[in-house]
């Protein structure tokens, strides 16, 4: 134990000495609060999840394409043909993506992004109705640098992981085996920067495009 | 008057004259004005439940700064859980010694950076450059503002104070060395510059060092907001990601986080929710493709654990949105650099004497209208007009005002306690100031005031005071 951190806490006990009482009952009722709590005060709204998915996702210059999940490669190279980007494409993984039979010609790499990575196809593991935000986790075929390295960036959404509020989003995390995820990015469109006389301009960093497939079967 | 503060004076009063005459910084400033505050509004506008929300984040906050001991300690508990490591700062010094025995240790050269308040706090960069390392600012207002050797001037958008002209000036001077060498001056490829620029930087970097939004106890995460995804970047790319965070950045729960999050973006930038909120804990793990290989938190209180249990610890709530910057027509009039320190505005002006001391920063709390919009609009509620009276009340006890001004508060206060005798001292200068004005309604001169009657005319106030002609019209009636 550090002397620093001893120093600290002492100071902040002492301080704190009008505050509640510190008892072992005390600790442990806090430590029982971690697990969470009920969600307090949400914004209402009447539209449904899916609706108001996209009509957020729109809003932040995201865009869309309502498709059945047999048609996610076909979906993939016509936005890819719109855009006249040669169809190489870093690859993620999820219960929809993994179902995909790439054809020849479609390059696929499942590997980190890099400075030059064009497209990354990724599955979201949630999305959030209330804010238009997708919710992507880490793991063993899971990069972030597939989310912010690429100058186009294609999500998958289940409409069935659509989930009404933020809060909705903790319980699924907190139930999945790698629970606490490293790396939980909500991403809710594309990158952007104010920071040239306050005007907004897309693609600072990540991806400039961003451009969601849900799939409703 | 101590000496210390009355040298600060002259700097103060001299940097807010600089900067009132600085064509460029009133320029950016005049464009900034209006956009943070409409957009605020707007987003405010659109949720109903805003000041539910706004009273629910501040309780949590309070919740949290009254058991901060325990809630840093299981914070802790499961960032080491992660597999991360949690160092504990006194002050400054001592977070910089860390992180740079931290770089020092892992054999780092480059350092990539998203944009950290208490970095700037810490005087990190420079402490970083002294151990040999190459430090990079990767958001890009941040950026700016290192090219120019200049420090934020705004908690939120660090480059506020610069035109378009300066950046494109900065660029082509920094830029061409590598091979940019078209001057460009529009919004869009001045971005795309910097873009493919901070690139390279951010993966060839060794360590990467970003702040903390907030820290959750719950999953031992560090939260960062960014809407470039710059923070992202620098967390994810390089081996070793160094969090710094002030000890108040502790929140219990990930349902804790969503009540913060509803207010941080709205009142920052006036967005529902910003781009990229993103949660990290720990380094890599086995099964993970990529991620650092370490993962350090550095805490640091530098004056914050005094502050608990003070008539000023729900300063202690605030999360750095700036929107009491951006409602403050002292910080539009001035920019963030004429404060002096790295917290400008509002917050700045109660936090800096904190933090560095009551004597270091005397001006800041009497450099303002009290006209309370920063009050208002505080998503954790946190009375800063209050606060800063405060200040100004302690100022006075500690004997840190001018004699004179001491002199004057303490006549004054023998007058307005003997009402008849006040009435007739005043009617002296309302009688005088009419007199010589003429019925012109202003004057252009008045003993002791040219700071005022420089710049505008001195209003003449009613011949007759209030009292006097309200007792005139009472006789009337009577």
């Amino acid at each position: 134990m550090s002397e620093a951190r001893l120093e600290i806490l002492s100071n902040i006990r002492k301080s704190l000495t009008a505050g509640e009482p510190k008892t072992s009952q005390r600790t442990s009722e806090l430590r029982a609060r971690l697990k969470g709590t009920a969600p307090q005060i949400q914004p209402r709204f009447a539209e449904d999840n899916l609706t108001r998915f996209c009509e957020k996702h729109v809003a932040v210059h995201g865009t869309y394409e309502l498709i059945k999940s047999v048609d996610i490669e076909a979906a993939v190279i016509r936005y890819l043909q719109g855009l006249e980007i040669d169809p190489q494409i870093h690859l993620g993984a999820g219960p929809c993506l993994d179902q995909v039979g790439w054809s020849e010609g479609v390059f696929t790499y499942k590997k980190s992004a890099d400075k030059n990575t064009r497209v990354a196809v990724s599955e979201a593991f949630a999305a959030v109705a209330e804010t238009g935000t997708l919710v992507m986790c880490s793991g063993s075929d899971l990069l972030p640098s597939h989310n912010f390295l690429p100058d186009d960036h294609i999500v998958i959404a289940d409409c069935e992981r659509i989930v009404r509020y933020q809060e909705d989003v903790w319980p699924l995390l907190r139930v999945d085996d790698h629970f606490p995820q490293r790396a939980v990015n909500l991403i809710t469109g594309p990158s952007k920067t104010g920071d040239i006389e306050q005007t907004i301009q897309y693609g600072a960093h990540g991806p400039r495009r961003l451009h969601v497939l849900i799939v409703k079967d | 008057m101590s000496e210390i503060s009355s040298i600060q004076r002259v700097e103060f009063q001299d940097r807010v004259r600089t900067a009132l005459n600085d064509v460029h910084l009133q320029r950016a400033m005049a464009k900034a004005k209006s956009g943070f505050v409409d957009k605020r509004l707007e987003a405010k506008n659109a949720l109903p439940e805003f000041d539910q929300i706004r009273d629910a984040a501040r309780d949590i906050k309070d919740h949290v700064l009254s058991n901060l001991d325990t809630y840093l300690e299981l914070y802790e508990e499961k960032v080491i859980e992660n597999g991360g490591h949690v160092h504990w700062a006194r002050d400054a010094e001592e977070a910089c010694s860390i992180i740079a025995e931290i770089c020092k240790a892992s054999g780092a050269r480059t350092v990539t950076k998203g944009k950290s308040m208490v970095s700037e706090e810490m005087y990190l960069n420079p402490a970083l450059e002294a151990v040999g390392m190459e430090v990079v600012e990767t958001d890009l207002g941040e950026y700016i503002v290192q090219l120019a050797g200049e420090t934020p001037s705004h908690i939120i958008a660090p480059a506020v104070h610069k035109t378009r002209e300066q950046i494109t000036d900065l660029f082509h001077e920094h830029h061409s060395p590598l091979g940019y060498t078209d001057r460009v001056t529009q919004r869009e490829a001045l971005v795309n510059e910097a873009r493919s620029v901070l690139r390279e930087r951010f993966v060839s970097a060794d360590v990467g060092i970003t702040g903390a939004n907030f820290l959750v106890a719950e999953t031992g995460a560090n939260v960062i907001v960014t809407n470039e995804g710059n923070g992202d970047l620098t967390s994810s790319l390089p081996k070793v990601h160094i969090v710094t965070a002030g000890i108040e950045k502790v929140i219990p729960s990930l349902e804790d986080l969503s009540v913060l999050l509803r207010v941080l973006a709205r009142s920052a930038t006036g967005q529902e929710f910003s781009a990229y909120t993103s949660i990290y804990s720990g380094p890599r793990r086995p099964e993970d493709g990529e991620g650092p290989e370490a993962y350090h938190v550095v805490l640091l209180d530098n004056g914050r654990s005094s502050m608990l249990g003070s008539d000023y610890q729900s300063m202690l709530r605030c999360i750095r949105c700036g929107a009491c910057l951006n409602h403050c027509p002292v910080y539009g009039a001035i920019g963030g650099h004429a404060y002096g320190w790295i917290y400008p505005g509002p917050m700045g002006s109660v936090l800096t004497p904190l933090l560095n001391g009551f004597d270091s920063a005397v001006d800041l709390p009497n450099a303002c209208t009290l006209n309370g919009r920063c009050k208002e609009v505080c998503p954790v509620h946190i009375p800063l007009s209050d606060l800063l009276l405060k200040h100004r009340t302690e100022q006075h006890d500690r004997k840190l005002t001018s004699v004179t001004s001491r002199w004057i508060l303490t006549a004054w206060a023998w007058l307005v306690r003997r009402p008849r005798f006040y009435q007739a001292v005043m009617a002296i200068p309302l009688w005088t100031m009419n007199r010589v004005s003429r019925g012109a309604g202003g004057l252009r001169w008045i003993p002791f005031g040219r700071g005022w009657t420089n710049t505008r005319d001195f209003p003449v106030p009613a011949r007759k005071s209030f009292l006097r002609q309200w007792h005139s019209q009472e006789k009337g009636r009577e």
